[in-house]
C-alpha cells in the first residue's frame, strides 16, 4: 500500500474510529488521543498486512486493543468513570414531547453503556452502532465469535434492564 | 436460581437473537410460537425490539464535525512527521555477513553491514537522531532477493531509488551521486571522482566522504580505489569485503607488499572525457597529460556503458588475455 493509499484509508476510516472510541472512551480528549495512536500504529504496520485484509475490522482491533490498554491503569479507570457520569448528552434546547422521551432514553442508553465491563461495552458498540461481524469483533477482543456474541447479549440484557429501571420500556409498550 | 419456566429459559438466547434480527429462521420461527402463548417473554421482545431501536438512533446521529475536523487535523500533522521518521528495516544473512537494508517512502535509505551483532540494535541507526525503526512485513523481500542474486554473481544492477537523507553534507550528497554512476566491472582512483565532483583537489574530502557512505553496495564505493591501485579503506577496515566485490565483478586483484591492489596491466582504461577505451599500453596515453583513469574487467563491461573500442589500440583485435 502506498503513502496515497494510507491517506485514502485515513479519510475513509478516521471518523468511525473517531466516534467508536469517543463511545467507548466517554471522553472526546481520550477519543481524540486514541484515534490519533490508531492510526500512528496503523502506518507502522500496514505494509505488512495482507492484501486481502479486511482494513476496517483490523482498524477496529487496533483502537480495541488501545482501549484495553488505556483502562488497564486504575487511575485512569476512575478518572474515565468520573467523566462518564458528567458526561453523559442532556437534551438541549425545546423539543417536543416525543422528541424529549427519545433523546432521554438515548441518553440513558449512553450511560449504561459507558458502565457495562470493558468487553462487553466494546462488544456492543463494535456490533450495534458500528456493525461489526462476530468474527471481526471476536478477534479484536481475543476470544470466539461465540463469547462476542455473548457479551452483546448481556450488553443487551443489562440495558434493558436499565431502561425498565427507569420505566421507560414498560410507558413505551403501553402506548 | 431464576424462577422463568423452563421453555422460557430454554428459548432466552433466541428471544433475544430473534429481538435483534440475528436469528436462524429456525429459531425465528420457534420464538414465533413461544411468543403467541407467553405475555411475559412477549413483554421481554418487546423490551429488546426497544432497545435495538434507541440504538439505531444512537447510530443515525450526526458526527461531532468540528472535533472531527481538528482530530484529523492534528493526525495529519502527526502522519507526516512519522512518515520524515520511519524506516522499514530487514536484515539478510548474506556470505558478506548479516546486512541491515532500510528504506524510507522515498527509497533505500541505508544497506549496512552488521559486524556488532545480527539485530537492529547492532546498526548504526539505533542511535540515529530522527529515525524510528519498524520491522519489514515484506516489503524489502524483493530488495533482499537482488542484493543475495547480485552477491551470487547472478545479477550486474540493483536498480533500487535511492534516499540518501543519511548523507552528511551536501559535498557527500554529490561524492555519492557520482559514485554511483560507476559502471558495473569498472574502477576509479579517488582523484577520479574529485575531478568529477569539481574539486580536483579534494581527493582525501572524496575518501572521508565515502568512507561514511550510508548505502554500500549499491552505491559502489568498492570501485573506488587509491591512485596507486590499491584498495585503500572499505567499511572501516574490511579491505576483504571491498577485493571480494571486485572479484565477483571479474576486477583482477593481487597483494603486493602487504597491500591489495588492482592489476592494471590486465584491464582495460579509460581517459577521462573520452568515449574510446583503450588497452593499457595505448601509445595515446603518452600524449594525453597523467589523469587518473577509469579501468574496466572486460571490453563487455565498457561497451555496456557505450563505449567503443579505440582505434588506435584495436583491443577489439588484441584483448587483454587472462
Amino acid at each position: 500500500m502506498s503513502g496515497d493509499r494510507f491517506e485514502t484509508m485515513v479519510s475513509a476510516h478516521h471518523g468511525e474510529i473517531y466516534r467508536y472510541l469517543q463511545r467507548v472512551l466517554g471522553r472526546p480528549d481520550d477519543a481524540d488521543d486514541l484515534s490519533q495512536e490508531t492510526f500512528l500504529r496503523a502506518y507502522r504496520a500496514y505494509r505488512s498486512l495482507p492484501k486481502d485484509a479486511n482494513v476496517r475490522a483490523w482498524l477496529f482491533s487496533i483502537a480495541t486493543n488501545l482501549t484495553k490498554n488505556h483502562f488497564r491503569s486504575e487511575s485512569r479507570r476512575r478518572v474515565a468513570y468520573g467523566e462518564v457520569r458528567a458526561s453523559a448528552p442532556a437534551a438541549v434546547g425545546p423539543a417536543p414531547e416525543a422528541e424529549l422521551i427519545s433523546r432521554e432514553t438515548g441518553a440513558l442508553v449512553e450511560g449504561i453503556v459507558q458502565q457495562l465491563p470493558l468487553k462487553q461495552r466494546l462488544a456492543f458498540t463494535q456490533r450495534k452502532i458500528h456493525g461489526l461481524d462476530y468474527e471481526a469483533i471476536g478477534q479484536s477482543l481475543g476470544c470466539s465469535a461465540e463469547t462476542a456474541r455473548a457479551h452483546v447479549f448481556q450488553a443487551v440484557r443489562k440495558i434493558r434492564q436499565g431502561l425498565d429501571g427507569h420505566g421507560l420500556l414498560s410507558e413505551g409498550l403501553e402506548r | 436460581m431464576s424462577d422463568k419456566p423452563a421453555g422460557c429459559l430454554q428459548i432466552a438466547d433466541d428471544l433475544l437473537a430473534a429481538a435483534l434480527g440475528e436469528a436462524a429462521p429456525g429459531a425465528a420461527h420457534r420464538v414465533e410460537q413461544h411468543l403467541a402463548t407467553c405475555a411475559s417473554c412477549r413483554r421481554e421482545y418487546q423490551g429488546y425490539r426497544a432497545v435495538d431501536g434507541a440504538v439505531t438512533a444512537l447510530r443515525d446521529e450526526p458526527a461531532p464535525a468540528e472535533r472531527l475536523a481538528r482530530s484529523l487535523e492534528r493526525l495529519e500533522t502527526r502522519l507526516a512527521d512519522l512518515r520524515k521518521r520511519l524506516l522499514v528495516y530487514r536484515i539478510v544473512p548474506s556470505p558478506l555477513g548479516h546486512i541491515l537494508i532500510a528504506r524510507s517512502e522515498l527509497g533505500i535509505t541505508l544497506v549496512e553491514y552488521l559486524d556488532r551483532g545480527t539485530g537492529p540494535r547492532a546498526s548504526r541507526l539505533s542511535h540515529e537522531p530522527g529515525v524510528e525503526l519498524t520491522e519489514d512485513g515484506g516489503e524489502l523481500e524483493a530488495v533482499a532477493h537482488e542484493l543475495l542474486e547480485y552477491l551470487g554473481g547472478r545479477r550486474k544492477r540493483l536498480e533500487w531509488p535511492l534516499d540518501l537523507r543519511l548523507a552528511r553534507s551536501d559535498f557527500q550528497r554529490t561524492v555519492l551521486q557520482a559514485t554511483a554512476a560507476i559502471p558495473y566491472g569498472a574502477v576509479i582512483p579517488y582523484a577520479g571522482i574529485a575531478q568529477e565532483v569539481g574539486k580536483a583537489a579534494a581527493t582525501r574530502a572524496v575518501a572521508q566522504a565515502l568512507r561514511w557512505n550510508p548505502l554500500p553496495i549499491v552505491i559502489p564505493c568498492h570501485r573506488v580505489i587509491g591512485s596507486s591501485g590499491d584498495l585503500t579503506g572499505y567499511a572501516g577496515h574490511r579491505i576483504g569485503l571491498k577485493q571480494r566485490l571486485l572479484s565477483l565483478e571479474g576486477v583482477p586483484t593481487a597483494k603486493h607488499a602487504g597491500a591489495v591492489a588492482i592489476a592494471p596491466r590486465e584491464m582495460y582504461a579509460l581517459y577521462p572525457g573520452e568515449r574510446e577505451y583503450c588497452l593499457p599500453t595505448c601509445p595515446s596515453f603518452e600524449t594525453h597529460r597523467p589523469a587518473p583513469l577509469t579501468r574496466f574487467a572486460s571490453r563487455e563491461d565498457a561497451e555496456a556503458v557505450g563505449l567503443l573500442p579505440c582505434t588506435m589500440c584495436r583491443p577489439d583485435l588484441h584483448p587483454i588475455s587472462h
